[in-house]
């Protein structure tokens, strides 16, 4: 057997090496995968051809609106819709009676929410009542003509008010106004802290957000017959609206046909779940006859859509004298708005990763979700983590301060180390990590800063005060929870050699189509350039549970993978016979089938296909793969408890933010000195990891830290437009450096984690703590608004002066 | 939007025909950026629109060295940011414009429709204001001639009768030894201005005494505010940091701010400070220059 | 009388088209529903967030904030009228090659603002790009390679490598 050596191609392949569940081959060996690679969706999307919901028109087509709540909290007495059905072009009117009682929920336990309110309103400007009609004009007209009576209730607006003896309730059955809690210890967190050299308590909190996407929500929907539902929404997650419609409809699954367009991103909520319009527009449909389309204005966005949850996050840390973590404790109370929806999954996010990416031996957390009369919480990206991933790093800075020990070195001695080949790190919670790479993230970032000479630079010229921040952050990855959590593909090679890729699998931007496509490229031995992707069309498409949880390149992908190896293995058979070995014997790369041993001995891919497919009896040749990960392999993580993996594997980042800080306004500005180490694994479309890690540490990240949040006043969203709420622009963008660290996860496909959301959490304890390093104020509840630094400034002059 | 009925005049005396005979119930449209706003959202609901873009005899820009700068009502945003008169001879008109909104905004929008919209926050008053502009309106009875400044009456009202129409802005040449500078607070490049300040200083020939001030302040309240207790700070003096500190602390006592979303009005007459002392501090240096 | 269509005359992408349109009709509208170019994109409809960026008479503007009357007798450029047949603008080949597109649903008016950057000004300052890019909101990618684009788009319609 020949030597293996470093670079040169293998002549024999050891029959383990083919059984390995995920494959991982030498990095120079990659033809497709871990170089740039241009999306597959890039020219329809620059040519305007590719269509998003909103685009999509058929013969006939209705429009539809939705007739709101002017009360945030309040019974419904009656409604009358006679004026709305006389009027001339409506076509149909519908009310949430029409849905006969049907509930939907995060899980069977939480339907708690109506697709239109029937008994009682929670939030301002929830769904009573939807009209189709012939144009936008007159649907919106009759909207306005339907009368309903309400009697107001007295409402709660903040946790602090829901949590109150006595206070409204939101939903009767639900004493305290609590929509979730969770209560976890892990070691013992008193003795910890009792044997600490330092102990203290922050509070902090995180602000109410949209979700950012600048594509509305959109849906058209229509009846090829009375039994059959057709639906094209701007979904991530199509087989969500799958399931739920044929709960509400009472169809089979089989009936409900979800056909994806384009997506103008996700992020997690609304995109990911229902809202009034994905009900009311197949509703309207069935009643009308005609197809219906509803599109949703950025107003009805920020005004009734899924928020982030404001978080209030008491956290308490205890260190030895040299800075290591000893213990934290958290108390997290969040507002979870009107309905139950995500939030069980977004509390519970905020503590079960707190064990990375630092080494934590004790933790305690008590987090409380309350219902308010406000638009209801869901996931966004950075989903849950980025609230305590906040606290702790900005903590963190607080507490090296104290010790008089520099940031950097303070996180390296806290960091996890990454896992030699073959180990396991167990975290005190029961998650297992068998790559970490964020010492080396740290040790990167700040040395593309420049950290060692800046930090002894003067920090304030004129007006102006400069500061730089680190922050390390985690995410998990391939997300792994109860319920149907499977996903496959298929791989149907065409006689002509053109493969299709079909997948139940959604790229809403983050370029996972492009990947999976390449990934499907590399292990077949062809190029990006002959595979197609099939979008999701539910009538055809393998059920895949969506995007989310930074799920889709690590588990998708590994069902992709799977598909490509299957059908691989029946041409491999094919030619297998054709030259007399066993298929083993074989590999296909370059479009080409060779014997290893003797590569003269080989078949160009179109032929081989052609072969494979006609040669008497024929086949056909359909790969077929699944995920497994995503429902096996660990414990699942416990609601309860807080053990057990969410993910399949975790992603880690170190981000180096420098700010400027005008002295005399509290304008904050991000510089272009921005430097992001983060550890994907192995990064499969390079540029692609770039633009999802900058892009998530500056729209959510600064987005939080600097700029963003919803102003309320009882229940009212008082800037719902996206100039008064401050979405990140292009001026201010700092031009972010991305380092690539490489830990080659085994748990990954080709070694891959995910790549989108660790630089959510990462990006707004950089930049408070770099405001700290400018001025010495610490702004600890977000975003830092020029008044708000301004006032602390001040705060900090006046102090000094006594 | 509700419907209207909708004219597109091609003249000016078309176009003031038409708001005579349909006198407070018809609206102008220009470029529509603020217009199309408040009728989408339902603010206004004119049962006659008249949209005067297409008079091409309104969309003008002259220059004399003795008469000054005639602007014609419809020249837009853009045009006069990138006008090389402008910039030679104006150039905080063109300064000011590069910080206004979005460049689509400019590209469409009318330095008269933001005039004639009456926002306390905008910038281009209180620049007007400093330079000494004056505004010709038209109607079918005749023409009349007002100062820039005691156009703006209230938040969205005007000195505008409803048979009227901003025809021209008039800038006249500034006296030698002045500078006129526009600051204003932005959290993102574009925005409207938390607080903001525009400054016009003149100086003595030969001994540098401010012989003339002009400061007005904008979003500082119902109108675009000039602060002329903190003017009379500098005029007669010789102006150093001291006096600059003083005048912006004087504008802020002047000042009655807004609160809202984006600032406190504490927070505001704070900033009044700061601009009213950044921006007479460059109309200062400028000043000099001259 | 109220909402009576009248006559709109105007050239899209190089072709005329006659129709009647409702006085209160946006361009936004009229391009998507009437014309069926769907490239321009219905955003916010409040002038804020900048994806039905189109260029009229060489100049960018917000289709949403433009009545579609005031665009008789003018000329339109969307984003299907860009790519000449198969040869994309350098502007669109930049974004493709530099992987500075994501979801897509800023792209078409981003690249219409950039074009409308460029053929003003074929040599913009990083300074001058970033303000044209100010105009038009994405939600994901952080704007840096779009900026890199325009940048790698400019001096490719200059000339250079």
């Amino acid at each position: 057997m020949a030597e293996k050596k470093q670079g040169v191609k293998k002549q024999r392949m050891k029959k383990q090496d083919i059984a390995k569940p995920t494959v991982i081959l030498k990095e120079e060996a990659y033809s497709v995968i871990g170089k740039p690679i241009p999306r597959v969706d890039a020219k329809a999307k620059v040519t305007g051809e590719a269509k998003y919901a909103a685009d999509i028109e058929v013969a006939d087509m209705l429009w539809g609106a939705i007739t709101r709540s002017p009360h945030p909290h309040a019974r419904i007495i009656h409604i009358d819709t006679s004026k709305a059905e006389s009027l001339p072009g409506v076509k149909a009117v519908i009310t949430g009676k029409d849905f006969g009682g049907f509930r939907w929920g995060w899980s069977r336990e939480t339907r708690d929410e109506e697709p239109l309110a029937t008994t009682k309103v929670r939030y301002l400007y929830e769904g009573v009542a939807a009209v189709a009609a012939i144009d936008e004009d007159i649907a919106q007209e009759a909207c306005d003509l339907i009368e309903v009576e309400y009697e107001p209730l007295p409402g709660v607006f903040d946790p602090f008010e829901a949590m109150k003896e006595g206070a409204p309730l939101v939903h009767e059955d639900r004493k305290g106004n609590i929509c979730v809690e969770y209560h976890w210890n892990f070691g013992n967190v008193e003795k910890a802290f009792a044997e600490s050299y330092l102990v203290r308590e922050d509070t902090f909190q995180t602000p109410r957000m949209a979700k950012g996407y600048i594509e509305p929500p959109a849906v058209l929907a229509y009846w090829p017959d009375s039994t059959h539902l057709t639906v094209i929404p701007a979904k991530g997650s199509p087989y969500f609206p799958y399931r739920i419609l044929s709960n509400c409809f009472n169809l089979p699954l089989s009936n409900v046909r979800i056909i994806q367009p384009f997506i103008g991103s996700d992020f997690g909520g609304t995109k990911n779940d229902m809202v009034s319009c994905d009900f009311s527009a197949p509703m309207l449909s069935k009643k009308s006859g005609k197809p219906v389309k509803i599109v949703y204005t950025q107003f009805d966005e920020l005004t009734t859509c899924l928020r982030r949850h404001p978080m209030w996050v008491t956290m308490k840390t205890g260190v030895t004298k040299d800075g290591r973590l000893k213990a934290i404790q958290t108390k997290v109370i969040s507002d979870g708005g009107a309905y139950t929806r995500m939030s069980p999954l977004s509390n519970f996010l905020t503590g079960i990763c707190m064990g990375l990416p630092y080494k934590l031996p004790n933790f305690k957390t008590d987090v409380f979700c309350y219902f308010t009369n406000n638009p209801s919480s869901a996931a966004m990206r950075g989903h849950g983590i980025y609230h305590t991933r906040f606290a702790g790093d900005v903590q963190m800075d607080m507490i090296a301060e104290e010790l008089g020990i520099d940031p950097v070195e303070m996180r390296l001695r806290n960091a996890i180390e990454n896992p030699k080949p073959g180990k396991i790190y167990e975290t005190i919670n029961k998650l297992h990590l068998a790559t970490c790479g964020v010492e080396e993230c740290i040790e990167k970032a700040a040395q593309a800063i420049q950290w060692e000479e800046k930090k002894k630079a003067e920090r304030v010229k004129g007006s102006k005060a400069y500061g730089i921040g680190f922050a390390c952050g985690t995410y998990l990855s391939g997300t792994k929870l109860s319920g149907h959590n499977a996903c496959a593909a298929m791989v149907r090679i065409c006689e002509d050699g053109s493969v299709n890729y079909v997948t139940g699998a959604t790229d809403v931007g983050q370029g996972s189509d492009t990947v999976m496509c390449a990934m499907v490229a590399e292990v077949l031995g062809i190029g990006l350039e002959d595979i197609d992707i099939k979008r999701v069309d539910t009538a055809h498409t393998p059920v895949d549970p969506g995007t989310y949880g930074s799920r889709v390149t690590v588990l998708a992908g590994e069902a992709a993978i799977n598909a490509a190896k299957d059908a691989k293995r029946m041409l491999l058979e094919a030619a297998a016979k054709e030259f007399g070995v066993k298929p083993e014997e074989m590999n296909i790369k370059n479009k080409k089938a060779f014997v290893k041993a003797n590569p003269e001995m080989s078949i160009p891919w179109a032929r081989l296909v052609r072969m494979a497919c006609y040669t008497t009896p024929g086949m056909v040749i359909i790969g077929r793969g699944q995920s497994s990960r995503g429902i096996s392999t660990y414990g699942l993580a416990d609601f309860t408890t807080g053990i057990g993996d969410i993910g399949t594997n975790y992603s880690f980042t170190a981000q180096a933010q420098e700010v400027e800080v005008d002295l005399e306004t509290g304008v904050v500005k991000c510089t272009d000195n921005s430097v992001i180490a983060h550890d994907c694994g192995f990064p499969l479309n390079p540029p692609a990891v770039d633009t999802q890690v900058v892009g998530g540490a500056y729209h959510p990240g600064v987005g939080a830290a600097l700029y963003c949040e919803f102003e309320m006043d009882k229940g009212l969203t008082l800037n719902p437009n996206l100039v008064d709420y401050k979405l990140p622009r292009a001026y201010e963008a700092p031009m972010t450096k991305v380092i690539h660290v490489i830990t080659n996860d085994p748990f990954g496909p080709f070694g891959a984690k995910e790549a989108s959301e660790g630089s959510t959490c990462t990006a707004a304890p950089a930049v408070i703590n770099a405001i700290h390093h400018a001025t010495g104020v610490w702004i600890k509840d977000l975003p830092a608004k020029p008044e708000k630094v301004f006032w602390a400034l001040k705060e900090k002059r006046e102090k000094g002066k006594k | 939007m509700k419907d209207f009925e909708y004219f597109a005049p091609k003249t000016v005396e078309e176009a003031l025909s038409l708001l005579s005979q349909y006198k407070g119930e018809a609206k102008i449209v220009a470029g529509g950026q603020s217009m199309l706003v408040l009728m989408r959202q339902g603010l206004i609901a004119p049962e006659y629109v008249v949209d005067i873009k297409g008079i091409s005899a309104l969309d003008y820009m002259t220059y004399d060295e003795r008469l000054g700068l005639k602007i014609g009502a419809l020249t837009t945003h853009r045009a006069i940011e990138k006008s090389p008169i402008i910039q030679k001879h104006f150039g905080v008109l063109s300064e000011m414009e590069t910080n206004l909104a979005t460049i689509q905004t400019r590209n469409w929008g009318t330095i008269g429709g933001n005039l004639c919209h009456g926002d306390p926050a905008g910038d281009p008053v209180p620049v007007l204001m400093t330079l000494d502009a004056k505004l010709k309106l038209k109607s079918l009875s005749g023409e009349r001639m007002v100062a820039m400044e005691g156009f703006s009456k209230d938040i969205l009202e005007v000195d505008l009768e409803p048979d009227e129409m901003l025809i021209e802005i008039q800038v006249p040449v500034p006296r030698s030894h002045t500078g006129v500078a526009h600051e204003k607070l932005m959290v993102m490049q574009g925005d409207a201005g938390i607080v903001g300040a525009a400054a016009s200083i003149t100086l003595k020939s030969g001994n540098g005494i401010c012989e003339d001030a002009r400061i007005v302040l904008s979003n500082a309240a119902s109108i675009p505010l000039r602060a002329k207790e903190a003017e009379r700070c500098l005029i007669g003096k010789a102006i150093n940091e001291d006096l600059l500190t003083e005048a912006g602390e004087v504008a802020s006592k002047e000042a009655d701010p807004p609160s809202d979303v984006h600032a406190s009005a504490e927070y505001r007459r704070e900033m009044v400070k700061v601009f009213v002392k950044r921006a007479a501090k460059r109309a200062l240096e400028m000043a000099r220059l001259r | 009388m109220k909402g009576e269509p009248k006559e709109l005359r105007l050239t899209v992408n190089g072709k005329v088209y006659e129709l009647k349109v409702k006085p209160k009709a946006l361009l936004n509208d009229v391009l998507r529903k009437d014309l069926k170019l769907t490239g321009a994109k219905r955003g916010c409809l409040e002038s804020t967030c900048g994806v039905c960026t189109v260029i009229l008479d060489g100049k960018a503007v917000r289709s949403c904030s433009v009545l579609a009357l005031q665009a008789n007798g003018h000329e339109v450029t969307t984003i299907e009228g860009l790519a000449q047949g198969d040869k994309l603008h350098p502007v669109q080949r930049a974004f493709i090659d530099h992987g500075a597109i994501e979801c897509g649903f800023c792209i078409p008016g981003r690249v219409m603002m950039a074009k409308a950057l460029l053929d003003e000004n074929p040599n913009p300052s990083r300074e001058e790009v970033k303000l044209a890019m100010q105009g038009v909101l994405c939600a994901d990618s952080g704007y840096v390679k779009q900026i890199e684009a325009v940048e790698i788009a400019a001096e490719k319609m200059r000339g250079g490598e």
